[in-house]
């Protein structure tokens, strides 16, 4: 298992749950203020944002974070087309080298419910640190992106997102049966890979992510949503995250691994219902992949 | 055949916000385009306080016992002007208001019918999908509104269609009709039987561009059951047309198809979702008003859906 200090963590009723608990009541109490404000409609300063102060002393307390602009970016359309589906990526803007290395990257959505949308690991073998995936967005929120270098230090790059009422619009529209939750598919970019050569794929996840936030779920009921990533490659790991309801309903992530001649890619996922799905693939250099 | 006779209604705005004369209720017109079917053509313009939310193409049939409303409009304030409208235009009292959908739109001058403690009807999947968007839709429309959002509110149906069901307005039939998945998970279209009027929602969108909130694969399946059918006269969810049944349909279903089949490419060409939102579809940018409030949503959706084909 990679994530070691996460995943001792983790093991201990989970960071995300932590997190979540933490988050959801301090927010209860800044929501009522934020409906009666909530009328901005220009881009507002992200270093006055009243959401941040809470969310940054529950996840990093007393830390530094320093500026990111030279370590990592976060791209997305500033007026999100849907709510429920707002493509995200975060990039790396230095090299993952033994030496020096991007080990974490927290994904924030300031205004949701959870604003702890996904803990990305990575290691010198991930090739890039960079992580595409798609969010819900609850209201017009800013989105953090806080890289955690190898030497511990914290670099934050912040992006205004104008889209809302994704959270409680799981796009569940089409009812997905049982035995269809859990399906994988591995989407390359290219059509072949080359060995010792980045490569980018996209792992696609059949399943509800149901956000916690809707009205009707019985209360007997816990949601089921994905809370945990793991991708290796020949046994080692690429990138793993924990996440939440935040990531849209049938999750994507599309990151980098370093091929070798042969190999199996791996991913393994778990859900809030203690449900754990796996899939894999066999990626030999110069042999055609799914992906178109 | 009775010739369409306009019935234009000024109602006195002061009423209801009062040093408000909002100009979307100061002259709400309705039209008989058939014999009992009153129809109110919404803007076809963002949502402003203003216009009110006056978007969405609303009515009521008049039968001899009883009136039902089709849809309610964008907030309290449009709902409260189609009840006036009503109300000037016969005594008998309103016994249901029926949403085709859920979006806000059409529902959100429900609150103006519960004096005449009206039954509200949809479709069986509108309570669920109702009530995981409440919250979110009335933010959006005190956001964009303000204080004439006020008394605007989401109310949930109490009599539900599943596949079909016919109302006796006395004299009148009326049949609603649930369908699968298609611009929502919940529209429901109603044919007054006597003059055989077919009202649409937004399973039909005229110069507005479509929007698709549900399936694309199911909007055009849908669109091509709609077709066959016999019909008289009908009326679209957005904008209005002298196009004839059912080649009135043909723009949004080639728009739809078209999304599909670039959607598709997209994907065998291994375009990520936000390469394909960017070039999917853009030869129909000059066909529909709005296009760049709605369209990349569509190709969004799109693309989420087929991605798994």
């Amino acid at each position: 298992m990679s994530g070691g200090i996460l995943r001792s963590v983790a093991e201990d009723g989970g960071i995300m749950n932590m997190l979540w608990r933490g988050l959801t009541a301090a927010l209860v109490a800044v929501l009522p203020v934020a409906a009666a404000l909530g009328n901005e409609k220009a881009e507002p300063d992200p270093a006055k944002s009243q959401y941040w102060p809470p969310i940054r002393q529950m996840m990093f307390g007393e830390r530094e974070i320093l500026d990111g602009k030279d370590v990592v970016r976060v791209y997305l359309s500033t007026r999100a087309d849907d709510a429920s589906t707002v493509p995200v990526a975060v990039k790396a803007q230095i090299d993952q080298t033994p030496g020096q290395y991007i080990k974490q990257v927290y994904l924030i959505v300031e205004r949701n419910p959870s604003p702890a949308a996904g803990i990305f690991q990575f290691t010198p073998d991930s090739g890039r640190a960079q992580v595409e995936t798609r969010l819900r967005f609850e209201d017009f929120s800013f989105v953090r992106a806080i890289a955690e270098t190898s030497d511990g230090k914290l670099y934050m790059a912040s992006r205004w997102v104008k889209a809302a009422g994704g959270c409680s619009a799981p796009g569940d529209k089409n009812r997905m049966p049982a035995n269809v939750v859990g399906t994988m598919k591995f989407r390359f970019a290219d059509e072949t890979v080359e060995a010792h050569k980045p490569a980018l794929v996209q792992l696609m996840i059949r399943h509800p992510n149901e956000s916690a936030l809707a009205s009707d779920f019985d209360g007997a009921r816990t949601p089921q949503f994905v809370r945990h990533v793991q991708v290796t490659y020949a046994g080692k790991p690429v990138m793993s995250a924990d996440v939440d309801f935040s990531i849209s309903d049938n999750p994507s992530f599309r990151f980098y691994f370093v091929p070798e001649k042969e190999g199996e890619l791996r991913a393994i996922v778990e859900d809030t219902h203690d449900k754990r799905y796996q899939y894999k693939e066999t990626i030999v250099e110069g042999v055609p992949l799914p992906g178109g | 055949m009775d010739r369409c006779r306009i019935a234009a209604l000024f109602l006195a705005w002061m009423a209801v916000a009062p040093g408000h004369a909002a100009d979307a209720v100061e002259a709400f017109t309705v039209m008989e385009i058939a014999p009992g079917n009153f129809v109110h053509y919404g803007r076809i313009e963002e949502r402003s306080p203003d216009n009110l939310g006056d978007q969405a193409n609303i009515g009521f049939i008049v039968g001899e016992r009883c009136v039902a409303v089709i849809d309610a409009g964008g907030s309290l304030a449009v709902g409260q002007a189609l009840r006036a409208a009503i109300r000037r235009t016969t005594d008998k009292p309103v016994c249901w208001v029926i949403l085709t959908h859920m979006h806000p739109d059409h529902c959100f001058g429900a609150a103006a019918f519960r004096e005449d403690q009206a039954v509200v009807v949809g479709h069986e999947n509108l309570p669920r999908s109702m009530g995981q968007r409440a919250r979110p839709y009335l933010n959006a429309l005190k956001r964009d509104l303000g204080e004439r959002a006020a008394g605007s509110e989401v109310i949930p149906p109490t009599l539900l269609v599943r596949d079909e069901m016919v109302l006796d307005l006395g004299g009148r039939s009326i049949r609603l009709k649930a369908w699968p998945v298609a611009h929502t998970d919940n529209d429901v279209t109603v044919v007054d039987e006597g003059t055989g009027t077919l009202w649409l929602g937004d399973l039909l969108f005229v110069s507005h561009t479509p929007v698709v909130d549900g399936k694309i694969t199911g909007f055009i399946e849908v669109l091509d059951q709609l077709s066959t059918l016999r019909v008289a006269r009908f009326v679209p969810g957005h904008g209005r047309t002298d196009a004839p049944w059912p080649q009135a349909l043909q723009p949004e279903r080639d728009y739809l198809a078209l999304i599909v089949r670039e959607t598709r490419a997209a994907i065998k060409r291994r375009k990520t979702i936000e390469e394909a939102v960017d070039e999917v579809g853009l030869s129909e940018r000059d066909k529909w008003v709005n296009f760049d409030d709605y369209h990349r949503r569509n190709v969004t959706t799109a693309y989420t859906e087929l991605e798994w084909e």
